[in-house]
């Protein structure tokens, strides 16, 4: 067998893993998904309120806050979910298993992100689904490119996923902190109003995180709504955070796993 | 019983692919020191398994049989020393060692609670690189071996300690590695988990792979030992 196969073979063993655990709860895909249908329907009669002048109208607020729900869920996918699951596996043992197998830990966790991250992806798309269905949100057809973008945008993530991952590794404990990050970043990248409301002082911030670049992008994707720049100059800031990103994360991982091993407290918890 | 020794011994021929002289164990001058303490849990550590043999080690709790057992297994690193597998060692082939080596740790951790029993087996032998061609058999082989076949379908957090226990074995012996290390590997099991437990030891063992038993005291066990080790003061001693 080849590397390429036994590489493919062991990551679709994570995906089953992760797809047949999920499903064993049998309400847990239904109450999350309701829960999100519940914020949309929250800020569908909020945005009834919405008479200002960055946006046209209510629908048009409307619209700019779907899309930020829905891909809210792929960054709490991002810097939660894997970061969990690491720290669930390292209290069950089961994370044992993976450092003691030819795939090993690396590979591992990061194959473990892909469930999480198309669970999200098909979150965010009922989210928006809903939204256009019920509340008659305008969905445009290049809402079909938002598609690849949104997984262009979970990459984008994963890199922050491996940071947080290596972290609960060699500290075992850093839920509290992700808490706060996620909640930081949903206020400055602009998922419940527009970059441009925040005091000069912090608007850097949009362009040190790919969040507001994949939500600007999305946003004019699905809803038509006009961006600062280009599309395509997005989709490279997007590039960029992944080829910035993505090594730091790897490397970060493994400093991580080589330093737990050392130490001997890699099965620690 | 039968094809499971066979099965072992294909694949520990598929990947022993060094020189006959060339032992399956060796460890040299392994160290190690936990912070905190004053002495070392391990003080140069020596140690070289044969082709088919079947070692034991012994130990009051605390001497360090685990820690060794760990960093036989790669789990953890050696402040100083070396371990390797076939001449493989685990700091400049990682995969290719893992490949070589199972461990079964102490206690009943390291399954995943809401999946089935065949669940369990096909990941482990995802995760262990078992070719697609012969996955199906070596897990039958791995379920036969413990005698699993009634359990398969079944979750494992509704299996009783023991069948538990016959299930982590099953992993362990399922990808037949040259080297299997069992810590303390008969808590939980009845008489049967036993019978079941010493045929794969000897089935590994006639297929040219070695194992490591670990446990305080290794009285009455049902099958040969070739080789009995004891930890004092973090020295191995040839009992």
């Amino acid at each position: 067998m080849t590397a390429v196969a036994a590489y493919a073979d062991a990551t679709v063993g994570f995906i089953k893993r992760d797809v047949t655990g999920f499903l064993s709860y049998r309400l847990r895909f239904v109450s999350q998904i309701l829960g999100t249908f519940f914020s949309v329907t929250l800020f569908y009669y909020i945005s009834r309120l919405i008479t200002v002048g960055t946006f046209k109208s209510p629908d048009a607020y409307f619209a700019f806050v779907v899309v930020g729900i829905a891909i809210m869920s792929t960054l709490v996918t991002s810097l939660s979910a894997l970061p969990a699951r690491v720290r669930q596996e390292l209290v069950a043992g089961t994370f044992e298993r993976v450092v003691l197998s030819p795939f090993g830990p690396v590979a591992g966790i990061t194959a473990a992100v892909l469930f999480p991250m198309l669970l999200a992806l098909l979150e965010a798309t009922l989210t928006i689904g809903f939204a256009a269905a019920v509340f008659g949100m305008p969905i445009r057809a290049t809402a079909v490119l938002a598609i690849p973008t949104a997984f262009l945008t979970s990459l984008s993530f994963v890199p922050f996923a491996l940071l947080a991952s290596a972290s609960v590794i060699v500290a075992k404990q850093v839920q509290t902190g992700i808490g706060f990050v996620v909640t930081g970043i949903s206020l400055i990248s602009g998922v419940f109003f527009p970059v441009s409301l925040l005091p000069s002082w912090i608007r850097w911030t949009e362009n040190v995180q790919p969040f507001t670049p994949a939500l600007n992008l999305l946003r004019h994707l699905i809803a038509g709504a006009p961006m600062d720049g280009t599309a395509a100059g997005a989709l490279l800031k997007l590039v960029a955070f992944i080829g910035i990103f993505a090594p730091l994360g790897w490397f970060a991982l493994r400093w991580a796993i080589r330093t737990s091993q050392r130490r001997g407290t890699i099965i620690e918890y | 019983m039968i094809g499971a020794g066979t099965s072992a011994a294909a694949t520990a021929d598929q990947v022993r692919t060094v020189a006959p002289d060339v032992p399956v164990l060796r460890v040299e001058a392994v160290t190690k020191k936990w912070r905190g303490r004053d002495l070392a849990t391990l003080r140069a550590v020596d140690l070289v398994l044969h082709d088919g043999r079947i070692a034991a080690l012994a130990g009051e709790n605390g001497a360090g049989k685990t820690t060794l057992l760990r960093i036989l297994a790669g789990l953890i690193t050696a402040d100083s020393g070396r371990v390797s597998v076939d001449g493989v060692s685990p700091d400049t082939d990682a995969s290719g060692y893992q490949r070589r080596v199972s461990f079964v740790p102490a206690g009943q951790t390291g399954l995943y609670a809401r999946l089935t029993v065949d669940f369990h087996l096909d990941f482990c032998a995802r995760l262990m690189y078992v070719p697609r061609e012969s996955r199906r058999r070596v897990i039958e082989a791995a379920a036969e071996r413990f005698d699993l076949h009634e359990l398969r379908a079944q979750r494992v957090d509704r299996l009783s300690m023991g069948q538990r226990q016959r299930v982590r074995l099953a992993l362990g012996f399922l990808p037949a590695p040259r080297l299997i290390l069992l810590d303390e590997p008969a808590n939980s099991l009845d008489t049967r988990g036993n019978e079941l437990l010493a045929h794969a030891i000897e089935a590994h063992a006639a297929g040219g792979g070695s194992l490591i038993w670990c446990a305080p005291t290794v009285d009455n066990l049902p099958f040969e030992l070739d080789e009995l080790y004891s930890l004092r003061a973090g020295r191995l001693i040839d009992r």
